[in-house]
């Protein structure tokens, strides 16, 4: 059993999180109040430290006046509180709508959209060999089985029944999948605490 | 009460007890289940194996939370025993908040490991030599777009405040094209910043670490090779260990091995729970 109060600690609030699930009690309560306060503190320590105090008051204790520009952009935040010159918000969130729709929409078209498209569409190389043939059939006959399915300006009548009925399997695959994928991901959060129940803490298993 | 409500009336608490005890037993008495690897999982770890000793880095963004580390902390150990088994130079950096504590912990954990069994120098992992971690820095997007230009502006200090460019290892890695690859261990979108800027803009190629809930959603980047492997929840990171292991880097697997015989059991057990309520359901509604 380990003698480090830290690992002591982090089994108690381990058990105090998992007592939930018999029913609510004040010592689950103690743990997620304790959390909330514990993650508040850290991101504002995390902030001071690794983001305002180096990128803005050391510069502008050193002359660097330039930052006084991040600076009052920043402060223009609060203006919002002012009702006489909250008007002064919309600089600093023009000036950021501004600088990601210039940086994002020509990246997110090329990667997200160009891209993806470019792995839909068959081509003689996709044939190198008979599986990758196969999978790239079926994949563009489940993107356009599903695009068919989320048509909505025409009624599915016709071609368009059996297309988007396809589409419906398609998706439900994908769902199964995400479900399945869940299922394994939070299976794991709960081997993690249980190795460490039983390893770091009680030194049951290596 | 009919035998066919009961089943499908089972108490939570229950449940519960069943998928603790289910989790506790193969931790105590390890059942072997073959592990096929899939095959991003192989991908990514030969393309690091491709990677020339001492020659270009890995960018290793260790972007996971403590309540996700299960599935992401041991993907994180076994890359890093992978590149430092073949001299490969490692470069850490974090865009999660929660990230910098779990990667100081990593590098530790593997260094600590690799250095005690030295005997020589060269066998030895040296902070500022063989790998470096930068820290975390908020304001990703403008951070991984002018790394693509120099590391050292966007990092002139390291997490622990020491000057970058006192480094040997910033003098040879200076920018992206520098970097072989850059692994991105996340439990949040990160790695669509990666494919957007980084790679949009300097042709970066991008590995991904995930948890097995994002891994439906980053298939579809492997299909168009935007990413060059992936390596998918607690199961990803059971393959990387043992593909690791198998290709003799490693003298011991890691906890992702042992929690797959766990995993394994608690699927058994979920997909009788999933039978025992669809026959309940199905009973019930002819007696209706």
């Amino acid at each position: 059993m380990s003698t480090d109060p830290w690992i002591w600690l982090g089994a108690i609030l381990t058990l105090m999180i998992f007592s939930f699930l018999f029913k609510d009690n004040p010592f689950y309560k103690f743990g997620e109040h304790l959390f909330v306060g514990v993650a508040n503190g850290y991101y504002i320590a995390l902030y001071w430290h690794n983001s305002l105090r180096p990128n803005l008051v050391e510069p502008l204790s050193q002359g660097q006046l330039i930052y006084l520009i991040p600076l009052l952009l920043g402060l223009m935040y609060f203006a919002r509180f002012i009702p006489k010159i909250s008007w002064l918000v919309r600089i600093p969130i023009g000036f950021m709508i501004g600088w990601s729709a210039g940086v994002s929409i020509p990246a997110t078209f090329q990667a997200f959209v160009l891209k993806q498209l470019e792995g839909t569409i068959i081509t003689p190389s996709s044939f190198t060999n008979a599986a990758s043939g196969i999978w790239a059939a079926i994949i563009l006959v489940g993107v356009v089985c599903t695009v068919v399915y989320f048509y909505f300006s025409k009624e599915h009548k016709g071609i368009l029944k059996p297309t988007a009925r396809l589409g419906i399997i398609f998706i439900m695959i994908g769902f199964g999948a995400s479900f399945g994928y869940t299922v394994m991901a939070r299976v794991s959060l709960l081997i993690g605490r249980i190795q460490f129940l039983l390893g770091p803490w009680l030194g049951l298993i290596d | 009460m009919k035998w066919f409500e009961v089943i499908s009336k089972i108490d939570r608490r229950i449940i519960y007890l069943l998928l603790t005890l289910f989790v506790i037993l193969p931790l105590f008495i390890p059942i072997k289940i073959p592990q096929n690897i899939m095959p991003q999982t192989q991908k990514l770890f030969d393309f690091v194996d491709s990677i020339r000793p001492d020659d270009k880095a890995v960018m290793l963004s260790l972007d996971y939370t403590p309540q996700t580390a299960p599935e992401c902390h041991p993907m994180a150990l076994a890359i890093l025993k992978h590149c430092f088994a073949r001299n490969i130079p490692v470069v850490g950096v974090s865009y999660d908040p929660q990230g910098p504590g779990l990667a100081v912990e990593a590098f530790a954990t593997v260094v600590d490991d690799i250095n005690r069994q030295a005997s020589i120098k060269e066998d030895s992992v040296i902070y500022g030599e063989d790998y470096v971690y930068l820290g975390w820095k908020s304001g990703r997007i403008a951070a991984l777009l002018e790394m693509g230009e120099s590391i050292i502006s966007v990092y002139p200090r390291d997490h622990f405040r020491n000057a970058v460019d006192s480094f040997p290892i910033m003098a040879r890695v200076k920018n992206y094209k520098d970097i072989a690859i850059a692994i991105v261990l996340a439990a949040a979108a990160y790695p669509d910043d990666w494919v957007l800027y980084p790679q949009s803009r300097y042709g970066i190629k991008v590995g991904a670490g995930l948890t097995a809930v994002m891994a439906p959603k980053y298939y579809p980047f492997l299909q168009t090779g935007q990413f060059s492997g992936m390596v998918s929840g607690m199961k990803g990171a059971a393959e990387y260990e043992h593909l690791i292991f198998a290709h003799g880097y490693t003298k011991d697997l890691g906890t992702a091995e042992t929690g797959m015989s766990a995993q394994s059991m608690i699927h058994i057990l979920i997909i009788i729970f999933i039978i025992m309520g669809n026959i309940g359901y199905f009973f019930s509604r002819r007696k209706k």
